[in-house]
Protein backbone atom coordinates (compact mmCIF):
# COMPACT_ATOMS: atom_id res chain seq x y z
CA UNK A 1 0.00 0.00 0.00
CA UNK A 2 2.55 2.03 1.08
CA UNK A 3 4.09 2.03 -2.12
CA UNK A 4 1.18 2.78 -4.38
CA UNK A 5 0.67 6.05 -1.79
CA UNK A 6 4.39 7.25 -2.62
CA UNK A 7 3.56 6.59 -6.34
CA UNK A 8 0.45 8.46 -6.53
CA UNK A 9 1.92 11.25 -4.29
CA UNK A 10 5.47 11.94 -6.34
CA UNK A 11 2.59 11.41 -9.57
CA UNK A 12 0.66 14.55 -8.23
CA UNK A 13 4.01 16.44 -7.17
CA UNK A 14 4.82 16.00 -10.70
CA UNK A 15 1.60 17.14 -12.30
CA UNK A 16 1.82 20.59 -10.18
CA UNK A 17 5.01 20.89 -11.54
CA UNK A 18 3.89 20.70 -14.74
CA UNK A 19 0.98 23.12 -14.32
CA UNK A 20 2.86 25.33 -12.87
CA UNK A 21 6.56 25.18 -14.74
CA UNK A 22 4.07 26.24 -17.92
CA UNK A 23 2.41 29.04 -16.58
CA UNK A 24 -0.64 26.81 -15.95
CA UNK A 25 -0.22 25.44 -19.28
CA UNK A 26 -0.53 29.00 -21.08
CA UNK A 27 3.01 27.18 -22.86
CA UNK A 28 2.02 23.07 -22.60
CA UNK A 29 2.49 21.92 -26.11
CA UNK A 30 -0.94 19.74 -26.58
CA UNK A 31 0.87 17.89 -29.41
CA UNK A 32 3.86 16.18 -27.03
CA UNK A 33 1.14 15.49 -24.34
CA UNK A 34 1.49 11.45 -25.02
CA UNK A 35 5.09 11.87 -23.25
CA UNK A 36 4.33 14.19 -20.57
CA UNK A 37 1.81 11.27 -19.61
CA UNK A 38 3.88 8.94 -19.57
CA UNK A 39 6.14 11.28 -17.31
CA UNK A 40 3.49 11.37 -15.09
CA UNK A 41 3.48 7.25 -15.05
CA UNK A 42 7.31 7.11 -15.36
CA UNK A 43 7.28 8.90 -11.70
CA UNK A 44 4.51 6.92 -10.58
CA UNK A 45 6.46 3.94 -11.34
CA UNK A 46 9.81 5.20 -9.97
CA UNK A 47 8.26 5.89 -6.65
CA UNK A 48 6.56 2.77 -6.50
CA UNK A 49 9.33 0.48 -7.60
CA UNK A 50 11.60 2.38 -5.39
CA UNK A 51 9.63 2.71 -2.35
CA UNK A 52 9.11 -1.46 -2.64
CA UNK A 53 12.98 -1.63 -3.11
CA UNK A 54 13.83 -0.38 -0.15
CA UNK A 55 11.80 -1.70 2.26
CA UNK A 56 13.47 -5.10 1.82
CA UNK A 57 15.85 -5.11 4.99
CA UNK A 58 19.51 -4.74 2.86
CA UNK A 59 18.29 -1.97 0.92
CA UNK A 60 16.74 -0.36 3.87
CA UNK A 61 19.38 -0.66 5.97
CA UNK A 62 21.64 0.65 3.51
CA UNK A 63 19.09 3.23 2.11
CA UNK A 64 19.20 4.88 5.79
CA UNK A 65 22.98 4.60 6.48
CA UNK A 66 23.76 5.87 3.07
CA UNK A 67 21.89 9.18 3.40
CA UNK A 68 22.95 9.36 6.96
CA UNK A 69 26.54 9.19 6.10
CA UNK A 70 25.52 12.05 2.66
CA UNK A 71 23.67 14.50 5.28
CA UNK A 72 26.14 14.27 8.26
CA UNK A 73 27.80 17.10 8.97
CA UNK A 74 30.80 15.47 10.64
CA UNK A 75 31.10 13.88 7.27
CA UNK A 76 31.11 17.27 5.72
CA UNK A 77 33.77 18.75 7.82
CA UNK A 78 36.03 15.80 7.87
CA UNK A 79 35.65 15.11 4.15
CA UNK A 80 34.06 17.74 2.36
CA UNK A 81 35.06 16.59 -1.36
CA UNK A 82 34.05 13.16 -0.66
CA UNK A 83 30.04 13.44 -1.93
CA UNK A 84 30.70 15.60 -4.82
CA UNK A 85 34.22 13.10 -5.85
CA UNK A 86 32.19 10.30 -5.63
CA UNK A 87 29.18 11.38 -7.44
CA UNK A 88 31.42 12.41 -10.52
CA UNK A 89 33.68 10.14 -11.06
CA UNK A 90 31.35 7.69 -10.03
CA UNK A 91 27.73 8.31 -11.30
CA UNK A 92 29.20 10.60 -13.67
CA UNK A 93 32.44 8.66 -15.61
CA UNK A 94 31.46 5.14 -13.88
CA UNK A 95 35.55 4.24 -13.26
CA UNK A 96 33.98 1.47 -12.05
CA UNK A 97 32.77 0.37 -15.11
CA UNK A 98 36.52 0.81 -16.63
CA UNK A 99 37.85 -1.55 -13.78
CA UNK A 100 35.42 -4.40 -15.73
CA UNK A 101 36.27 -3.68 -19.30
CA UNK A 102 37.36 -0.67 -21.23
CA UNK A 103 35.47 -1.14 -24.45
CA UNK A 104 32.13 -1.55 -22.02
CA UNK A 105 33.00 1.65 -20.20
CA UNK A 106 33.36 4.08 -23.61
CA UNK A 107 29.71 2.24 -24.75
CA UNK A 108 28.28 2.99 -21.82
CA UNK A 109 29.48 6.25 -21.61
CA UNK A 110 28.39 6.81 -24.91
CA UNK A 111 24.47 5.75 -23.60
CA UNK A 112 24.57 7.65 -20.30
CA UNK A 113 25.36 10.72 -21.81
CA UNK A 114 23.34 10.61 -24.70
CA UNK A 115 20.68 9.62 -22.84
CA UNK A 116 21.44 12.06 -19.58
CA UNK A 117 21.28 15.22 -23.52
CA UNK A 118 18.09 13.57 -24.31
CA UNK A 119 16.50 13.53 -21.38
CA UNK A 120 17.53 17.22 -20.12
CA UNK A 121 15.96 18.14 -23.06
CA UNK A 122 13.15 16.04 -23.89
CA UNK A 123 11.30 16.31 -20.40
CA UNK A 124 10.95 19.77 -19.85
CA UNK A 125 10.04 20.35 -23.69
CA UNK A 126 7.27 18.22 -23.00
CA UNK A 127 6.46 19.79 -19.27
CA UNK A 128 6.01 23.07 -21.52
CA UNK A 129 9.34 24.42 -18.86
CA UNK A 130 11.48 25.19 -22.32
CA UNK A 131 9.64 27.29 -24.78
CA UNK A 132 11.44 29.08 -28.04
CA UNK A 133 10.01 32.19 -28.67
CA UNK A 134 10.98 34.82 -31.65
CA UNK A 135 10.33 38.28 -32.36
CA UNK A 136 9.90 37.89 -36.14
CA UNK A 137 7.62 35.33 -37.33
CA UNK A 138 10.58 32.48 -39.00
CA UNK A 139 13.39 33.84 -36.91
CA UNK A 140 16.53 33.74 -36.56
CA UNK A 141 16.46 35.34 -33.55
CA UNK A 142 15.37 33.16 -30.96
CA UNK A 143 15.11 33.53 -27.33
CA UNK A 144 14.50 30.43 -25.44
CA UNK A 145 12.66 30.47 -21.91
CA UNK A 146 12.25 28.22 -19.11
CA UNK A 147 9.48 28.50 -16.93
CA UNK A 148 8.49 31.35 -18.75
CA UNK A 149 11.42 33.89 -18.26
CA UNK A 150 13.89 34.67 -20.59
CA UNK A 151 17.20 32.94 -19.99
CA UNK A 152 19.52 32.77 -23.61
CA UNK A 153 19.09 34.86 -27.05
CA UNK A 154 20.60 32.93 -30.11
CA UNK A 155 20.54 32.66 -33.35
CA UNK A 156 19.54 29.82 -35.17
CA UNK A 157 21.51 29.61 -37.83
CA UNK A 158 24.56 30.21 -35.44
CA UNK A 159 26.46 26.92 -34.02
CA UNK A 160 24.61 27.68 -30.91
CA UNK A 161 21.54 27.85 -32.34
CA UNK A 162 22.10 24.34 -34.62
CA UNK A 163 23.32 22.63 -31.34
CA UNK A 164 20.35 23.39 -29.28
CA UNK A 165 17.89 22.29 -32.35
CA UNK A 166 19.62 19.35 -33.04
CA UNK A 167 21.07 18.01 -29.48
CA UNK A 168 18.27 15.09 -29.57
CA UNK A 169 20.19 13.98 -33.17
CA UNK A 170 23.56 14.16 -31.49
CA UNK A 171 21.96 12.14 -28.42
CA UNK A 172 20.82 9.61 -31.09
CA UNK A 173 24.04 9.38 -32.57
CA UNK A 174 26.03 8.59 -29.23
CA UNK A 175 22.90 6.13 -28.33
CA UNK A 176 22.94 4.19 -31.50
CA UNK A 177 27.11 3.56 -31.70
CA UNK A 178 26.68 2.54 -27.25
CA UNK A 179 23.60 0.40 -27.04
CA UNK A 180 25.08 -1.28 -30.95
CA UNK A 181 28.37 -2.35 -28.91
CA UNK A 182 25.98 -3.28 -26.46
CA UNK A 183 23.45 -5.83 -28.58
CA UNK A 184 26.59 -7.20 -30.50
CA UNK A 185 28.36 -8.13 -27.77
CA UNK A 186 25.01 -9.94 -25.89
CA UNK A 187 25.10 -12.16 -29.52
CA UNK A 188 28.61 -12.69 -29.62
CA UNK A 189 30.20 -12.59 -26.56
CA UNK A 190 29.63 -15.81 -24.15
CA UNK A 191 30.02 -13.56 -20.86
CA UNK A 192 27.52 -11.57 -21.72
CA UNK A 193 25.12 -14.39 -22.67
CA UNK A 194 25.28 -16.84 -20.40
CA UNK A 195 21.51 -16.24 -18.57
CA UNK A 196 20.72 -13.32 -20.52
CA UNK A 197 16.88 -12.89 -20.73
CA UNK A 198 15.24 -11.82 -24.08
CA UNK A 199 12.56 -9.02 -21.75
CA UNK A 200 15.50 -7.86 -19.19
CA UNK A 201 19.00 -7.46 -21.49
CA UNK A 202 17.87 -7.57 -24.73
CA UNK A 203 14.31 -5.62 -24.72
CA UNK A 204 16.23 -1.98 -23.33
CA UNK A 205 18.85 -1.86 -25.88
CA UNK A 206 16.26 -2.88 -28.87
CA UNK A 207 14.30 0.04 -27.08
CA UNK A 208 17.00 2.77 -27.29
CA UNK A 209 18.51 1.99 -30.75
CA UNK A 210 14.59 2.14 -31.77
CA UNK A 211 13.72 5.23 -30.04
CA UNK A 212 17.21 7.07 -31.59
CA UNK A 213 17.29 5.59 -35.24
CA UNK A 214 13.41 6.78 -35.52
CA UNK A 215 13.99 9.81 -33.63
CA UNK A 216 16.88 10.38 -36.56
CA UNK A 217 14.64 9.89 -39.20
CA UNK A 218 11.99 12.39 -38.22
CA UNK A 219 15.07 14.99 -38.61
CA UNK A 220 15.77 13.14 -41.89
CA UNK A 221 12.38 13.63 -43.00
CA UNK A 222 12.12 17.42 -42.29
CA UNK A 223 15.59 17.93 -44.01
CA UNK A 224 15.37 15.85 -46.82
CA UNK A 225 12.01 14.44 -47.55
CA UNK A 226 10.02 18.16 -47.01
CA UNK A 227 8.45 16.48 -44.49
CA UNK A 228 7.54 13.16 -46.13
CA UNK A 229 6.49 10.25 -43.96
CA UNK A 230 6.81 12.88 -40.74
CA UNK A 231 3.49 12.01 -39.07
CA UNK A 232 4.10 7.75 -39.08
CA UNK A 233 7.31 8.13 -37.97
CA UNK A 234 6.44 10.97 -35.40
CA UNK A 235 3.77 8.40 -34.07
CA UNK A 236 6.08 5.84 -34.41
CA UNK A 237 8.59 7.57 -32.51
CA UNK A 238 6.00 8.59 -29.54
CA UNK A 239 5.27 4.74 -29.21
CA UNK A 240 8.69 3.31 -28.58
CA UNK A 241 9.14 6.41 -26.31
CA UNK A 242 6.07 6.11 -24.61
CA UNK A 243 6.49 2.23 -24.10
CA UNK A 244 10.12 2.52 -22.92
CA UNK A 245 9.24 5.28 -19.93
CA UNK A 246 6.38 2.59 -18.92
CA UNK A 247 9.31 -0.34 -18.88
CA UNK A 248 11.65 1.77 -17.13
CA UNK A 249 10.99 1.20 -13.82
CA UNK A 250 10.65 -2.81 -13.86
CA UNK A 251 13.27 -4.06 -15.82
CA UNK A 252 16.64 -3.51 -16.48
CA UNK A 253 16.67 0.56 -16.72
CA UNK A 254 15.95 0.57 -13.31
CA UNK A 255 19.55 0.43 -12.26
CA UNK A 256 19.69 4.02 -12.92
CA UNK A 257 17.74 4.91 -9.99
CA UNK A 258 19.44 2.38 -7.80
CA UNK A 259 22.78 2.73 -8.65
CA UNK A 260 23.63 6.11 -6.51
CA UNK A 261 22.91 3.71 -3.82
CA UNK A 262 26.70 2.66 -4.33
CA UNK A 263 27.92 6.45 -3.61
CA UNK A 264 25.65 5.78 0.15
CA UNK A 265 27.34 2.60 0.51
CA UNK A 266 30.76 3.81 -0.11
CA UNK A 267 30.40 7.02 2.34
CA UNK A 268 28.78 4.83 4.54
CA UNK A 269 31.41 2.52 4.69
CA UNK A 270 34.47 4.03 4.62
CA UNK A 271 33.79 7.97 5.20
CA UNK A 272 31.98 7.63 8.38
CA UNK A 273 34.03 5.58 10.72
CA UNK A 274 37.73 4.52 10.16
CA UNK A 275 37.28 1.34 12.55
CA UNK A 276 37.78 -1.80 10.99
CA UNK A 277 36.69 -5.16 12.40
CA UNK A 278 39.04 -8.34 12.10
CA UNK A 279 38.31 -11.84 11.55
CA UNK A 280 37.94 -13.39 14.99
CA UNK A 281 39.43 -16.41 13.70
CA UNK A 282 42.60 -15.67 12.16
CA UNK A 283 42.40 -11.47 12.48
CA UNK A 284 42.91 -10.59 8.75
CA UNK A 285 40.70 -7.27 7.72
CA UNK A 286 36.95 -8.24 6.82
CA UNK A 287 35.48 -4.64 6.62
CA UNK A 288 34.75 -1.89 8.49
CA UNK A 289 32.70 -2.11 11.75
CA UNK A 290 29.61 0.24 10.89
CA UNK A 291 29.25 -2.43 7.96
CA UNK A 292 30.12 -5.24 9.72
CA UNK A 293 27.16 -4.27 12.53
CA UNK A 294 24.76 -3.30 9.58
CA UNK A 295 25.16 -6.61 8.04
CA UNK A 296 25.14 -8.64 11.28
CA UNK A 297 21.35 -6.58 11.66
CA UNK A 298 20.53 -6.92 8.09
CA UNK A 299 20.75 -11.19 8.72
CA UNK A 300 19.39 -11.08 12.15
CA UNK A 301 16.29 -8.47 10.37
CA UNK A 302 16.38 -11.88 7.76
CA UNK A 303 16.26 -14.45 10.32
CA UNK A 304 19.53 -15.64 9.32
CA UNK A 305 20.76 -16.10 12.86
CA UNK A 306 24.07 -17.76 11.45
CA UNK A 307 25.06 -13.52 11.51
CA UNK A 308 28.04 -14.28 14.10
CA UNK A 309 29.91 -16.02 11.04
CA UNK A 310 30.06 -12.27 9.51
CA UNK A 311 32.95 -12.03 11.83
CA UNK A 312 34.71 -14.74 10.50
CA UNK A 313 36.62 -13.92 7.15
CA UNK A 314 35.49 -16.22 4.18
CA UNK A 315 38.71 -18.45 4.08
CA UNK A 316 38.60 -19.47 8.01
CA UNK A 317 35.10 -20.12 7.40
CA UNK A 318 35.74 -22.78 4.58
CA UNK A 319 38.63 -23.63 7.17
CA UNK A 320 36.35 -24.26 9.69
CA UNK A 321 34.42 -26.72 7.72
CA UNK A 322 36.84 -28.76 5.90
CA UNK A 323 38.65 -29.10 9.09
CA UNK A 324 35.43 -30.20 10.84
CA UNK A 325 34.58 -32.83 8.14
CA UNK A 326 37.71 -34.12 7.99
CA UNK A 327 38.04 -34.35 12.14
CA UNK A 328 33.97 -35.69 12.39
CA UNK A 329 32.56 -36.72 9.42
CA UNK A 330 35.29 -38.70 7.48
CA UNK A 331 38.07 -38.66 10.01
CA UNK A 332 41.62 -38.33 8.93
CA UNK A 333 41.23 -38.07 4.55
CA UNK B 1 19.29 -31.19 -3.34
CA UNK B 2 18.99 -30.58 -7.11
CA UNK B 3 18.78 -33.24 -9.19
CA UNK B 4 21.84 -32.99 -11.55
CA UNK B 5 24.06 -31.07 -9.01
CA UNK B 6 27.57 -30.85 -7.82
CA UNK B 7 29.04 -33.40 -5.36
CA UNK B 8 32.08 -32.42 -3.37
CA UNK B 9 33.80 -35.83 -2.01
CA UNK B 10 37.27 -34.15 -0.10
CA UNK B 11 38.07 -37.14 0.92
CA UNK B 12 39.27 -37.52 -2.80
CA UNK B 13 40.76 -34.54 -3.37
CA UNK B 14 44.38 -34.17 -4.26
CA UNK B 15 44.56 -30.51 -4.39
CA UNK B 16 45.89 -30.35 -7.52
CA UNK B 17 44.31 -27.23 -8.49
CA UNK B 18 43.26 -28.34 -12.06
CA UNK B 19 39.84 -27.55 -10.44
CA UNK B 20 41.01 -23.83 -9.75
CA UNK B 21 42.57 -23.31 -13.69
CA UNK B 22 39.57 -25.00 -15.43
CA UNK B 23 36.92 -22.41 -13.66
CA UNK B 24 39.70 -19.52 -14.39
CA UNK B 25 38.90 -20.81 -18.27
CA UNK B 26 35.14 -20.28 -18.23
CA UNK B 27 33.70 -18.04 -20.58
CA UNK B 28 31.39 -15.87 -17.71
CA UNK B 29 34.55 -14.50 -15.57
CA UNK B 30 37.71 -14.83 -17.78
CA UNK B 31 41.14 -15.19 -15.78
CA UNK B 32 39.41 -15.19 -12.43
CA UNK B 33 38.73 -18.54 -10.64
CA UNK B 34 35.65 -19.12 -8.99
CA UNK B 35 36.35 -22.29 -7.08
CA UNK B 36 38.24 -22.48 -3.94
CA UNK B 37 41.18 -25.16 -3.04
CA UNK B 38 41.98 -25.16 0.66
CA UNK B 39 45.02 -26.96 2.07
CA UNK B 40 43.10 -27.77 5.78
CA UNK B 41 46.62 -29.14 7.06
CA UNK B 42 49.19 -27.21 5.64
CA UNK B 43 52.62 -29.01 6.74
CA UNK B 44 50.65 -31.74 8.08
CA UNK B 45 49.48 -33.63 5.28
CA UNK B 46 48.10 -33.23 2.07
CA UNK B 47 44.46 -33.05 3.07
CA UNK B 48 42.76 -30.37 0.71
CA UNK B 49 38.89 -29.69 0.11
CA UNK B 50 37.23 -27.58 -3.15
CA UNK B 51 34.09 -25.64 -2.62
CA UNK B 52 32.12 -24.46 -5.02
CA UNK B 53 28.85 -22.48 -4.23
CA UNK B 54 26.43 -24.38 -2.61
CA UNK B 55 23.47 -23.06 -3.66
CA UNK B 56 21.63 -22.71 -0.63
CA UNK B 57 17.98 -23.77 -0.91
CA UNK B 58 16.84 -23.39 2.54
CA UNK B 59 16.80 -20.75 3.89
CA UNK B 60 17.44 -19.61 0.00
CA UNK B 61 20.81 -18.09 -0.76
CA UNK B 62 21.22 -16.10 2.33
CA UNK B 63 23.27 -13.83 -0.16
CA UNK B 64 20.64 -13.04 -2.23
CA UNK B 65 18.40 -11.90 1.07
CA UNK B 66 21.33 -9.49 2.32
CA UNK B 67 22.06 -8.40 -1.48
CA UNK B 68 20.88 -4.21 -0.86
CA UNK B 69 20.71 -4.22 -4.96
CA UNK B 70 18.50 -7.12 -5.96
CA UNK B 71 21.45 -8.09 -7.70
CA UNK B 72 21.64 -12.34 -6.94
CA UNK B 73 19.00 -14.00 -8.85
CA UNK B 74 18.26 -17.40 -8.24
CA UNK B 75 16.05 -19.56 -11.26
CA UNK B 76 13.46 -21.41 -10.21
CA UNK B 77 16.02 -24.69 -11.34
CA UNK B 78 17.81 -24.20 -7.88
CA UNK B 79 21.04 -22.13 -8.95
CA UNK B 80 21.99 -19.35 -7.30
CA UNK B 81 23.61 -16.70 -10.15
CA UNK B 82 26.55 -14.59 -9.61
CA UNK B 83 25.12 -11.08 -9.57
CA UNK B 84 23.43 -8.51 -12.26
CA UNK B 85 26.34 -6.72 -13.39
CA UNK B 86 23.95 -4.04 -13.78
CA UNK B 87 22.87 -3.82 -10.59
CA UNK B 88 25.92 -5.12 -7.98
CA UNK B 89 26.90 -2.18 -6.23
CA UNK B 90 30.08 -3.91 -5.01
CA UNK B 91 29.08 -3.43 -0.78
CA UNK B 92 30.10 -6.52 -0.08
CA UNK B 93 27.14 -8.18 2.09
CA UNK B 94 27.16 -11.30 -0.02
CA UNK B 95 30.93 -12.26 0.70
CA UNK B 96 30.65 -12.06 4.22
CA UNK B 97 26.70 -13.28 5.38
CA UNK B 98 27.81 -16.94 3.24
CA UNK B 99 28.08 -19.44 5.72
CA UNK B 100 30.30 -21.40 3.07
CA UNK B 101 32.70 -18.82 2.43
CA UNK B 102 32.03 -18.56 -1.96
CA UNK B 103 31.41 -15.30 -3.11
CA UNK B 104 34.56 -12.41 -4.40
CA UNK B 105 34.62 -9.33 -4.94
CA UNK B 106 36.09 -6.62 -7.11
CA UNK B 107 36.27 -3.77 -5.22
CA UNK B 108 37.45 -1.54 -8.23
CA UNK B 109 35.20 -2.90 -10.05
CA UNK B 110 32.41 -2.72 -7.55
CA UNK B 111 31.48 -6.22 -8.51
CA UNK B 112 30.68 -9.50 -7.12
CA UNK B 113 31.85 -12.99 -8.70
CA UNK B 114 30.86 -16.56 -7.41
CA UNK B 115 30.28 -19.77 -8.66
CA UNK B 116 27.05 -20.14 -10.61
CA UNK B 117 27.06 -23.93 -11.56
CA UNK B 118 28.71 -22.62 -14.93
CA UNK B 119 25.67 -21.89 -16.15
CA UNK B 120 27.16 -21.43 -19.82
CA UNK B 121 27.20 -25.15 -19.43
CA UNK B 122 25.45 -26.67 -16.99
CA UNK B 123 21.59 -25.22 -18.85
CA UNK B 124 22.95 -26.64 -22.21
CA UNK B 125 23.42 -30.09 -20.14
CA UNK B 126 27.47 -30.16 -19.81
CA UNK B 127 29.01 -30.33 -16.65
CA UNK B 128 30.95 -27.46 -15.18
CA UNK B 129 34.51 -27.03 -15.74
CA UNK B 130 35.84 -27.99 -12.36
CA UNK B 131 34.24 -31.36 -12.09
CA UNK B 132 35.19 -32.21 -15.89
CA UNK B 133 38.38 -31.68 -15.31
CA UNK B 134 38.45 -33.29 -11.37
CA UNK B 135 40.96 -36.10 -12.02
CA UNK B 136 40.11 -38.29 -9.23
CA UNK B 137 36.47 -37.61 -9.12
CA UNK B 138 36.44 -35.51 -5.97
CA UNK B 139 34.38 -33.13 -7.72
CA UNK B 140 31.77 -35.22 -9.60
CA UNK B 141 28.29 -33.77 -11.65
CA UNK B 142 25.34 -35.61 -12.11
CA UNK B 143 22.39 -37.39 -10.34
CA UNK B 144 22.35 -39.32 -7.14
CA UNK B 145 21.32 -42.49 -9.07
CA UNK B 146 24.79 -41.49 -11.64
CA UNK B 147 27.05 -41.01 -8.66
CA UNK B 148 25.85 -44.34 -6.97
CA UNK B 149 26.28 -46.21 -10.70
CA UNK B 150 29.62 -45.02 -10.52
CA UNK B 151 30.23 -45.70 -7.10
CA UNK B 152 27.98 -48.03 -5.58
CA UNK B 153 26.43 -47.62 -2.01
CA UNK B 154 27.58 -44.07 -1.63
CA UNK B 155 26.01 -41.53 0.81
CA UNK B 156 25.54 -37.99 0.17
CA UNK B 157 24.40 -35.52 2.67
CA UNK B 158 23.23 -31.80 1.70
CA UNK B 159 22.79 -30.32 5.31
CA UNK B 160 25.00 -28.04 7.20
CA UNK B 161 24.69 -27.22 11.04
CA UNK B 162 25.97 -23.81 12.08
CA UNK B 163 26.11 -23.57 15.30
CA UNK B 164 22.22 -25.00 15.18
CA UNK B 165 21.28 -22.87 11.78
CA UNK B 166 20.37 -25.95 9.96
CA UNK B 167 21.10 -25.00 6.16
CA UNK B 168 19.88 -27.37 3.47
CA UNK B 169 22.19 -26.61 0.10
CA UNK B 170 21.37 -27.82 -3.54
CA UNK B 171 25.32 -28.76 -3.77
CA UNK B 172 25.92 -32.20 -1.66
CA UNK B 173 28.63 -34.04 0.38
CA UNK B 174 29.87 -37.83 0.25
CA UNK B 175 29.79 -39.06 3.62
CA UNK B 176 30.99 -42.08 4.71
CA UNK B 177 28.94 -45.32 4.36
CA UNK B 178 26.63 -46.21 7.82
CA UNK B 179 26.41 -42.17 8.43
CA UNK B 180 22.46 -41.01 9.07
CA UNK B 181 21.75 -39.14 5.56
CA UNK B 182 19.39 -36.84 7.66
CA UNK B 183 22.43 -36.07 10.22
CA UNK B 184 23.69 -32.35 9.01
CA UNK B 185 27.46 -32.07 8.01
CA UNK B 186 28.97 -29.77 10.95
CA UNK B 187 29.29 -26.00 9.64
CA UNK B 188 31.94 -25.81 12.43
CA UNK B 189 30.70 -22.85 13.24
CA UNK B 190 32.03 -23.33 17.16
CA UNK B 191 35.34 -24.39 16.10
CA UNK B 192 38.49 -22.26 15.65
CA UNK B 193 40.32 -23.47 12.65
CA UNK B 194 43.70 -24.01 12.77
CA UNK B 195 44.75 -20.92 10.83
CA UNK B 196 47.25 -22.47 7.58
CA UNK B 197 49.46 -19.93 7.37
CA UNK B 198 52.09 -21.45 5.93
CA UNK B 199 53.43 -21.30 2.45
CA UNK B 200 51.31 -22.88 0.19
CA UNK B 201 52.35 -26.48 -0.72
CA UNK B 202 51.89 -25.53 -5.00
CA UNK B 203 54.52 -23.65 -5.01
CA UNK B 204 54.36 -19.85 -5.36
CA UNK B 205 50.71 -20.20 -7.22
CA UNK B 206 48.30 -17.50 -5.47
CA UNK B 207 46.14 -18.85 -2.60
CA UNK B 208 42.57 -19.19 -4.50
CA UNK B 209 41.05 -18.11 -1.05
CA UNK B 210 41.69 -14.42 -1.79
CA UNK B 211 37.96 -13.34 -1.50
CA UNK B 212 38.38 -9.75 -2.19
CA UNK B 213 40.26 -8.52 -5.44
CA UNK B 214 42.01 -4.99 -5.67
CA UNK B 215 42.80 -3.12 -2.95
CA UNK B 216 41.20 -4.79 0.10
CA UNK B 217 39.03 -2.31 2.29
Amino acid sequence: MRPVLVGVVTALVLCAAIYLGSRELHNFDSALAPYAIASVFLAFGIAYRYTAWISSPGARRLFKKGWGAALSWRNLRRAPTALPRMIATYLGFQKFLGARSRARWAAHQLIFWGCLLAAAITFPLTWGWFTFTANTGAGPQYTMNIWGLPVVEFNALSLLGWVLFHGLDIAAVLVIAGATYFLIRRMRDREASTGQRFGYDLVPLLALIIISVTGLLLTFSSVALHGGGYEFLAVLHMAAVVLTLLYLPFGKFFHIAQRPAAVGMQLFKYTEHGEIRHCRNCGEPIDTTAYVDNLRATMRDLKLDFDGLAEVCPRCKRLRRGQAYRSTVKPGF
Amino acid sequence: MMGRTIVIDPGRCIGCQACVSACRECDSHRGKSMIHLDYLDQGGSVASSPTVCMHCEDPVAPCAQVCPAEAILVTPDGVVHDADKSRCIGCGNCVNACPMGVPKIDLAAKLQFKCNLCYDRTSYGLAPMCATVCPTGSIFYGTLEELRTERPGVEVASTFDFDGSIISTGVAMVVPRGRPVDEPLPGGAGEHARVTGSPQPAGHLEPSADNVLGDPL
